[in-house]
């Protein structure tokens, strides 16, 4: 008996909303990047399970998700480096403390 | 019997993203959360595998779990904190966040299983042919353009993390 | 030549844009110099045009280029010269020569030199369009120009209220006569397909009875208005706020004969519009009339002089009224002239006074000021139309007209007018020059004026004394009768009375003005009566004349009231309503900002939780596409 596509996808979106709540809950903004990769990560296991079902007409799935590994590195090292000059700015990565944009 | 493995494998590989994931976002540590990260990483790769989809397992485990673990860990270190008060440790909007995310959750994954077809998945053969004619014949512009946006993400992280030297 | 005559509004065009643009930082007293040659130019290309038409060329129309052409709608800029338009042409240059000339020493210490220069050539530009155009939008151009270069010359003298005051008024009465002029102007294109005068003059059988006798009114309204006749006469008084040549120039001479210019042009159509001209002949009388009682008893001498334009623009419109076309254009000449020369010596002695314009301080100036005296007396009894001087020919000419085709209350007006315009001229001549001087200190300190103002006041002098014989003589068959004819052709007039008929006329019309002449010299040399008996003794009588009927009082109570009102009502609606709209807006724009400003909040994850709340949404709505709650 083989596993469903849909459980693939059904642990694709739990994973994806473990993230998003990672996002919407922690303060610490390194821990918000990494809630980002997991979302990042489910999006990735969701193309490849589509890609790989239907390979015999569409492989392209599996495409995209090379260009979003090139994407969220990209991603995780700017976003890094905002990190890191803010801190040095003000020394706290607490995303509440940041609200020079208020207004 | 061999027929077995897939599903029992499916559900390790389910159960460890699944309290990783979660181990990710509530734990006390930083560090915790980092390396737990990386674990995750590693199930997905698993997944990958079960999938048949086995250059793409490969670049996960050399991407994700390398480099971007290692970033990771780099900024926890530059990013010092005094020790917190564990009451401090959800954002203020944690109230409506939940409010929000569970609802929605709940409806994705059981949407999820509305693809019930259980035809195998993980087709034959393996996935590189396909890919690597796609990316290099296909989607070559592209694949140009992703390593300029690597090379300006790379410029850009230098240029906001550089000290003004006086 | 003919060709040529575009190049006659041209140079004061120039000379305007010149004076204006450049008057101020760098010409200075060029500005008149530049003004006077180019009016004198073109008083040189008006002669060339009179003599070629002189030389048989009917009427030409000389085409610049086509100004208006929509659907059926079209409109040229082009000159229609003909011997009417080539007389008023020539009319038009010399006398504003001339007087531009006299400005030149008049204004010679006034600050505001090169604008008075600068708007005065722009009227004539405006004057001369007026004059040649071919069509009546052409010619509402220049009309229109005409009274804004009279506003701006009537406010010369803007620093005080009284010259700004009565420019308004000039401007917004000239304006009500516009609005006739306008529905004229419509209406004619309405009912003949074409505003161009030989277009419309071929077929003035095609209208109706009713629609020619509404282009024939509403036109006429609007020379009422432009030509100061009754109704709308009250403003010409009160332009005598403006300086002395402004006076002469368009207020005697040229802007005011607009009026008379436009109803002897469109004389076919008032021909065939049964009523018109007695319209026109009435009210030119009673206006004649009206306005000489007036004049009788003012002591401004500008003042007497502006009334009695009003009254000899009345003559003219009798004219028209009565079927003699010719009289009044060869009136509007001669008219131009003595007026001019009369306006130009009173700014000759206000000038030498200093700027004493009440004539009860003048007297005995004769002795000081000859040239301007003698001028003036010359002028005074063309006035008061004395043979063998140009007034006599010219109203003579329209009163003898008058008798001769029936219209004999008109012309019993005519003549008692001419009684009275003897007198008032003869009263404002004795009070200035003659008798003791009541004011010694002015008497002390008056002088003569310069050449540069005197010899213009010789040449119109000498005009006055000619014109009249050279162009008039003999009556009904003089140069101007064969000149003008082809333009009046088919008017009613044209039978020739008998000699013995024109020669009793002309002496009843001259026993008139000598009778006016012999009264006024007994009143104030001999002073039998007593001027100052006979004003007590008239009491009522004689303020009712001092204070111009009350018709500007009456004009204000009545009917600027009730704009004024209205007026309140607008201005109260415009704050209240538009500029409260406004406010409002502006006020609920900037409360809702505040109230949306709540939304940024700053914390980024606020803004996170929005996204994700986007996402919800459409989540919900898919699902609900897909569940079937809502359709697809």
């Amino acid at each position: 008996m083989a596993v469903p596509l849909g459980a693939f996808i059904a642990v694709s979106a739990v994973l994806f909303f473990i993230g998003t709540a990672g996002v919407l809950v922690r303060r610490n903004a390194v821990v918000i990047l990494m809630s980002v990769e997991l979302m990042l990560n489910a999006t990735n296991l969701a193309l490849v399970a589509f890609s790989r079902r239907y390979a015999s007409i569409d492989e392209r799935g599996s495409v995209f998700v090379v260009f979003i590994f090139v994407v969220a590195a990209a991603e995780v090292a700017v976003g890094l480096a905002i990190i890191l000059s803010a801190y040095r700015n003000k020394p706290t990565v607490d995303v509440d403390e940041i609200r020079q944009l208020r207004g | 019997m061999f027929d077995l493995i897939e599903p029992a494998l499916f559900a390790i590989l389910t159960i460890g993203i699944i309290s990783a994931g979660a181990g990710v976002v509530l734990a006390n540590r930083i560090t915790t959360s980092a390396l737990l990260m990386a674990f995750t990483f590693l199930n997905v790769a698993g997944m990958f595998l079960l999938l048949g989809a086995e250059t793409i397992a490969m670049f996960q485990v050399l991407i994700y779990v390398g480099a971007i673990t290692v970033l990771i860990l780099y900024g926890v270190m530059f990013t010092p904190q005094s020790p917190r008060p564990y009451g401090l440790f959800f954002q203020t909007q944690k109230f409506w966040a939940a409010l929000f995310v569970v609802p929605i959750a709940i409806f994705v994954a059981l949407v999820a299983f509305t693809f019930k077809d259980s035809a195998a998945v993980g087709a034959k053969g393996g996935d590189l042919i396909p890919l690597a004619t796609s990316v290099f014949r296909d989607f070559a512009f592209p694949f140009e353009v992703a390593s300029i946006l690597l090379l300006a993400a790379m410029i850009g992280a230098i240029v906001l993390v550089k000290r003004d030297e006086e | 030549m003919i060709q040529n005559v575009w190049l006659i509004p041209a140079f004061p065009l120039a000379a305007f844009l010149i004076d204006g643009l450049l008057g101020r930082r760098w010409l200075h007293k060029w500005t008149g110099v530049i003004a006077s040659f180019a009016v004198g130019l073109s008083a040189v290309v008006a002669i060339g045009v009179f003599l070629e038409v002189l030389g048989g060329q009917e009427h030409t129309t000389v085409t610049l280029y086509q100004w208006i052409g929509v659907g059926d709608f079209h409109i040229n800029v082009a000159a229609f010269v003909d011997p009417l338009s080539s007389v008023m042409l020539l009319v038009v240059t010399v006398v504003s020569f001339l007087i531009f000339v006299y400005s030149n020493g008049y204004m010679e210490h006034d600050h505001g030199f090169h604008r008075f220069f600068t708007w005065l050539s722009l009227f004539v530009f405006a004057m001369l369009i007026l004059v040649m155009a071919d069509n009546y939008l052409l010619m509402f151009v220049g009309w229109e120009g005409v009274g804004l270069c009279s506003y701006l010359l009537i406010g010369f003298w803007f620093e005080r209220p009284e010259p700004y005051v009565a420019a308004k008024k000039a401007f917004v009465m000239n304006r009500i006569g516009d609005w006739g002029y306008t529905i004229g102007m419509i209406t004619t294109f309405l009912v003949f397909g074409s505003m161009q005068f030989t277009d419309v003059f071929e077929h003035v059988t095609i209208a109706t009875q009713a629609n020619l006798t509404l282009i024939c009114l509403a036109f006429f309204f609007g020379a009422t208005g432009k030509s100061a006749q009754l109704p709308l006469y009250s403003w010409l008084p009160d332009a005598m706020e403006g300086p002395t040549p402004v006076s002469a120039l368009i207020h005697a001479a040229t802007m005011v004969t607009g009026g008379v210019y436009l109803v002897a042009r469109s004389m076919p159509l008032f021909e065939a519009a049964g009523p018109s001209l007695a319209v026109v002949g009435t009210v030119g009388a009673v206006t004649a009339i009206f306005a000489a009682t007036i004049a009788l008893v003012q002591f401004d001498i500008k003042r007497v002089m502006a009334y009695s334009t009003v009254s000899q623009l009345g003559y003219m419109f009798l004219a028209l009224g009565v079927g003699a076309p010719v009289a009044a254009i060869f009136h509007l000449a001669t008219h131009a002239f003595f007026k001019a020369l009369l306006f130009l010596g009173s700014g000759s002695v206000i000038h030498g006074l200093g700027g004493e314009q009440d004539m009860r301080k003048m007297g005995g100036l004769r002795r000081k000021m000859p040239v301007t005296f003698w001028t003036m007396l010359i002028a005074g009894l063309a006035l008061a139309a004395l043979p063998p001087l140009a007034g006599f020919w010219s109203k003579d000419a329209i009163l003898a007209s008058a008798f001769v085709n029936g219209h004999l209350v008109l012309w019993a007006v005519g003549i008692v007018t001419a009684v009275l315009t003897a007198f008032y001229v003869t009263r404002a001549l004795w009070m200035t020059f003659y008798g003791e001087p009541r004011d010694h200190h002015l008497y002390d300190h008056a002088h003569e004026s310069p050449a540069v103002m005197t010899l213009p006041l010789i040449a119109l002098g000498v005009g006055t004394a000619v014109l009249g014989v050279v162009v008039g003589f003999p009556p009904e068959q003089g140069f101007i009768d064969t000149f003008l004819h082809p333009v009046f052709a088919g008017e009613g007039a044209g039978h020739v009375p008998e000699i013995a008929t024109l020669v009793t006329l002309a002496a009843v019309s001259v026993a008139a003005g000598i009778v006016g002449i012999l009264v006024g010299y007994s009143m104030y040399v001999r002073h039998r009566p007593d001027p100052a008996a006979v004003s007590r003794a008239a009491g009522p009588l004689y303020r009712l004349l001092v204070n111009k009927y009350f018709i500007d009082e009456l004009y204000d109570r009545r009917i600027v009231e009730a704009f004024r009102a209205a007026f309140g009502a607008m201005w109260a609606f415009d704050v209240h309503v538009i500029d409260g709209l406004a406010n409002r807006l502006g006020w609920l724009a900037a409360r809702s900002g505040g109230a949306l400003r709540g939304a940024q909040t700053g914390v980024v994850g606020n803004y996170a939780l929005t996204i994700v709340g986007g996402l919800l949404v459409i989540l919900a709505a898919y699902g609900s596409y897909a569940v079937g709650i809502f359709p697809r």
